[in-house]
């Protein structure tokens, strides 16, 4: 609202939006592109659907094996970073800075040691992707996370850089809060794809 | 550490300016200048990148130059041309930690003709922008049909390879739907939405700067893949025949991802804007048929669109990285890239005929001067075809030879998008019952689009049925069918809304005699082309091949010279829009005595839209009901009001 408070007082801007809902622009928008990038999840699980259901591939196709045990830790390790972001948020609503630049820190440092175990894992796994439509779909589906992944990181870099440059307090923390969002949806759908993929 | 806590709560909440814009060098400075050597920086920087990757894992050659035209050249050189041209700046210098600005609108307006070719964050800017982008790609994509209809005039091949024909029918595809049909709604949209609503922008005005420049990036791509042969396995691009094409064919992978990009920014940003920027008094069912139109058809994008993302991703990896999503010999599933690019495609076709149901509300309630017959099941219709949409898809599939059990539900679930398509037809039509109609140039587009949508619609009911749709499968039923609904319906209704809008987006009339000889002309050259193509399909004749039996000779040299005559009535539109934008007589605010709110500022409306958000009072098609009102300006009392504030 201040914006446009500022905006009357020159008035050179534009007059004041109504606001006729409830929900704030930029959460709705948000949610809005998870409900996007949850249809690109699903496309790449109907590419799944169909190789191993319709197709009746083998799977995981024989000699290969899948690290269920490793990546399960991995999934530990991504779980646990939904609870630290969850924290830095807390904190910073609160007003308790040095809980927000450690809960963002240590979010940062467990998405990084996942994504790295991730690649790690590629190294050891034994196929590639053009090892049949399993090593296609297995490739297709961690990474089209991974680059999740990637994009969460990234913009919880941001929102750390503007943590520790002294942004955000107890009244502005969408900052923190809608690139926190889109860091659940990635958690949330690494479970899905380690469901599917590792242990069904 | 406090203190500069206390510092940013100002900074976030906008109380700030920020400090004041650096003088730039003008080779840093954000432009055109910047974009050119970015986009070759970032090309540079894409090539490194596969080749460090490529040494890294040790493959051989080092240097290959498919992944670099897909790395390098198709995505990373023009996010370099996005972030010179300025695209990025704001979010760059938020992620690097400077204060956060509201929109300061130091974006906004276009002063000259320059300033249609920056990053503009004012909606209407982007909105002709849009529009006038979209149909350049439309003059292109219509010269590719006339050369396809040049080819096809007689049975042999006269002008052009079968590879070179595939291709021209798959780009002029390509382009009308991506880079015409589909973001020329949006940018009609992009100019009218907020100030029917009653908003003075946009949601996300920077997101719909990026929204727009996305676009020319793919047009550019599509055209560039006749340098780069491969875009020929029509715009449906099915594998194997894909996957078999020539590299070039990941032209049109990654077009379709930026084009698609593109489309989901700004429907997110149409959802969230009519979500929250309503004006006061303006609920759901006060809505302009529109803002509903683009209501649902954005819910279809934001769902949809991610299913054609994810199927040209597919067929891009089984090509460049020799991944087997639908290589049948590796355990792989050729039939499922069907099903997911119709899951997407079939919706699209609603995405390119919804917000054309929109304009042809708005225009046909205008000239017949009486309230839209049935709003409410208007409205309700159109979320009835988005839910029915994504039932569909596996009609177009009855051949394939996919699970035979599928092909009754889907009939059904066809069938039954009729009912609430037929709601719409009858409204239209019992709107103007009785009323004072006006067969001013937008009416006529409107009427033109409701009469031949009819057509296309009924041979859609046939082709619905399976026996039919066995019996005509690939042939040029279909090709009829399908330029009855996109050019006798997405397209007419287009030119209904650029003949509707054109005095509100130009502040000028356009020449009333030129566009109904354009209407007229079309209308009879579009029926002269397109329904012969019911007889021959009927009889046999097979689409997307350069050549025919000699039998139907006759009926495609008289297909193809109507085409001509189709073609050249849109040289009158181009000549009517450029003349009368430069020198048509200056149009007043409201010329077709609407009710909607864009017609209560000027033409063209002023830089914010208003002075003070308009109060909505009543419905917005209160057409011949005495004393009734849709909204209230009440901008004079609200600058009356300011004047103290601004002396201080």
């Amino acid at each position: 609202m201040a914006t446009h408070a500022e905006a009357a007082e020159h008035h050179h801007g534009p007059p004041v939006a109504n606001q006729s809902s409830r929900v704030d622009s930029r959460v709705l928008g948000m949610f809005l592109f998870i409900a996007s990038e949850v249809m690109l999840f699903g496309a790449f699980f109907t590419a799944y659907f169909f190789v191993r259901v319709v197709a009746g591939s083998p799977w995981p196709e024989p000699p290969f094996h899948l690290p269920v045990f490793v990546a399960g830790v991995n999934t530990a390790i991504l779980v646990t970073s939904s609870f630290t972001i969850h924290w830095a948020l807390q904190s910073i609503k609160r007003d308790n800075r040095a809980g927000l630049q450690a809960g963002l820190v240590l979010t940062l440092a467990l998405g990084i040691v996942f994504l790295l175990t991730q690649v790690r894992e590629y190294s050891r796994v034994g196929f590639n992707p053009g090892d049949g439509a399993f090593g296609t779909i297995f490739y297709g589906l961690t990474g089209l996370h991974g680059a999740h992944v990637f994009v969460g990181l990234t913009l919880l870099t941001f929102a750390s850089i503007r943590a520790f440059r002294g942004h955000f307090s107890a009244a502005h923390h969408h900052g923190v809060e809608i690139p926190g969002i889109y860091w659940h949806f990635v958690d949330v759908m690494w479970i899905v794809v380690y469901v599917t993929i590792y242990i069904l | 550490m406090s203190h500069v806590t206390g510092t940013s709560v100002h900074v976030e909440t906008g109380h700030g300016h920020g400090p004041p814009p650096r003088a730039r060098h003008w080779a840093l400075r954000a432009g055109w200048v910047r974009a050119a050597w970015m986009t070759g920086f970032f090309f540079l920087l894409g090539l490194g990148i596969v080749v460090f990757f490529r040494w890294l894992g040790g493959y051989d050659p080092t240097l290959d130059w498919e992944p670099v035209i897909v790395v390098a050249g198709l995505t990373m050189a023009p996010l370099g041309f996005l972030a010179g041209l300025g695209g990025f700046d704001y979010w760059v210098s938020y992620a690097l930690g400077s204060p956060t600005r509201p929109e300061d609108h130091s974006g906004h307006g276009a002063y000259t003709w320059r300033d249609y070719f920056r990053v503009n964050t004012d909606h209407k800017v982007i909105g002709i922008q849009y529009v006038s982008s979209t149909v350049f790609f439309f003059l292109a994509g219509g010269l590719m049909a006339m050369l396809v209809r040049a080819e096809l005039a007689r049975p042999e091949t006269e002008f052009f390879d079968t590879q070179t024909y595939n291709e021209l029918f798959s780009v002029h595809a390509s382009l009308m739907i991506f880079l015409f049909i589909i973001p020329a709604f949006a940018g009609l949209a992009n100019y009218v939405l907020p100030l029917m609503i009653g908003a003075p922008d946009m949601a996300f005005p920077r997101l719909n700067a990026l929204s727009f420049w996305l676009l020319p990036i793919a047009g550019i791509m599509l055209l560039a893949s006749f340098f780069f042969p491969g875009v020929g396995a029509g715009w449906t691009n099915y594998p194997p025949l894909s996957t078999e094409q020539p590299f070039g064919n990941v032209f049109f992978s990654m077009a379709v991802q930026w084009a698609g990009a593109s489309s989901i920014m700004t429907a997110l940003n149409f959802l969230v804007t009519i979500i929250t920027m309503r004006a006061p008094g303006m609920t759901f069912w006060r809505m302009p048929l529109l803002v509903w139109a683009n209501f649902t058809t954005s819910l279809l994008v934001v769902i949809a669109t991610p299913f054609i993302a994810g199927s040209q991703f597919f067929v891009m990896f089984d090509k460049v990285m020799h991944t087997n999503f639908f290589d049948p010999g590796e355990n792989g599933y050729a039939l499922g890239y069907q099903h997911i690019f119709w899951f997407y495609s079939h919706p699209a076709v609603y995405i390119m005929m919804l917000p054309g149901f929109g304009i042809a509300s708005e225009v046909i309630s205008t000239f017949s001067r009486k309230p839209i017959f049935g709003y409410r099941l208007m409205a309700l219709s159109l979320m009835a075809i988005l839910v029915l949409g994504f039932s569909v898809w596996a009609h177009h599939m009855f051949v394939s030879g996919m699970a035979t059990y599928l092909r009754v539900p889907m009939m059904v679930t066809t069938l039954l998008i009729a009912i609430p398509t037929g709601i719409k037809v009858f409204s239209w039509l019992a709107t103007l019952w009785e009323g004072r109609l006006h067969f001013s140039a937008p009416m006529l587009w409107a009427l033109g689009f409701v009469s031949m949508f009819v057509i296309g619609g009924l041979s859609g009911v046939m082709l619905g049925a399976v026996p039919i749709d066995i019996h005509v499968s690939d042939t040029y039923f279909i090709v009829a069918h399908i330029h009855y609904v996109l050019l006798g319906g997405s397209l007419f209704t287009i030119f209904a809304g650029i003949y509707y809008w054109f005095p509100k987006m130009t502040g000028r009339m356009y020449n009333e005699r030129l566009a109904k000889i354009h209407f007229w002309l079309t209308l009879v050259s579009f029926n002269a082309t397109f329904f012969p193509m019911h007889l021959i399909g009927v009889q046999g004749m097979p689409r997307r091949v350069a050549t025919y039996e000699p039998q139907f000779g006759d009926w495609n040299l008289f297909i193809s010279l109507s085409s001509f005559v189709l073609g050249a009535s849109f040289m009158i539109f181009v000549y009517n829009v450029i003349v009368s934008w430069k020198s048509g007589p200056p149009a007043p605010a409201n010329p077709w005595r609407g009710m909607t709110i864009e017609w209560l500022v000027s033409s063209p409306p002023p830089v914010f839209n208003f002075d003070e958000v308009p109060q909505v009072v009543g419905n917005p098609y209160e057409y011949g009901v005495k004393g009734a009102r849709h909204a209230i300006l009440n901008g004079d009392r609200a600058a009356a009001e300011l004047e103290p504030v601004r002396s201080t």
